[in-house]
């Protein structure tokens, strides 16, 4: 087998398996990522083994190592600084009043809806209330009934994309350390 | 470091791809290694001095006056 066929079958096996345990996951099947992990590294090393061609030697290794030291270094700066904003944001985020709404059946076929805002940074008592909108009929409301509705809904979005959005800060995440890993392999590829 | 790898290849009428595989590297380590943009280690310099069944003085030499403590970098 030559190298780069060995490279494509690591590449191919990887993202079988990514996309595997991605599903599973969710879907809550436990035994595919359990079964799927050792099952690509066999494979991957099994490609490995059968390369005739040479994979690594001492100057890919020094390329290698010197790429790693310098995303390492640039990943730190980026992440600390990243860490200092991003937790800067979850700090006034707390500044924020805490909206909450739950949805009424009505007598007559329509559903109503009251919207409770509370105190920032406060937990969901009575005594931390600032106000409470209820909404008769959602078919049919009036603006600030809509305006508060709005403001609901807002943050109940932004707690259901949380999940995503820390999902794709991971992703973004690999994506900067891999390209700038990338970049300078290529550096000292050159180099060297 | 200097060295004469291309001529010694040159000499025993052997490509680049036929070194790399007798010393177990890519072809690419020996393209920089001629191309003076590589310094090998110890144990391969030896691997390729045998490979010629020369000394290592032969295929190397160290230029004093061009090392520097950035070199490396």
């Amino acid at each position: 087998m030559k190298r780069l066929t060995c490279l494509a079958c690591t590449l191919s096996v990887s993202v079988m398996v990514a996309a595997m345990v991605g599903w599973s996951i969710p879907a809550g099947n436990l035994f595919v990522p359990v079964i799927a992990i050792p099952l690509g590294m066999i494979v991957i090393l099994a490609c490995r083994r059968n390369v005739q061609e040479v994979i690594c030697d001492e100057r890919l290794n020094k390329v290698q190592s010197k790429a790693a030291l310098r995303t390492l270094e640039v990943v730190v700066i980026a992440g600390a600084i990243a860490a200092v904003i991003l937790y800067s944001f979850m700090i006034s985020d707390s500044l924020n009043p805490k909206v909450t709404g739950r949805i009424y059946p009505g007598e007559n076929g329509t559903n109503s809806m009251t919207i409770n805002l509370y105190k920032p940074g406060s937990p969901e008592t009575p005594e931390n209330l600032v106000r409470t909108t209820t909404i008769r009929d959602i078919n049919a409301m009036n603006e600030s009934e809509a305006v508060n509705y709005c403001q609901y809904r807002r943050e109940a979005f932004l707690e259901n994309e949380q999940k995503g959005v820390e999902g794709m800060t991971i992703g973004v995440g690999l994506i900067a350390i891999l390209v700038t890993f990338g970049a300078f392999y290529l550096y000292y590829d050159r180099k060297y | 470091m200097k060295n004469r790898i291309r001529v010694l290849r040159a000499e025993h009428e052997m490509t680049q791809e036929q070194l790399a595989e007798l010393v177990g590297v890519t072809r690419n380590t020996i393209i920089s290694m001629e191309k003076d943009k590589y310094s090998p280690s110890l144990k391969l310099g030896y691997r390729i001095a045998r490979t010629f069944g020369v000394g290592i003085d032969d295929v190397f030499t160290y230029e004093e006056d061009k090392d520097g403590p950035s070199n490396d970098e």
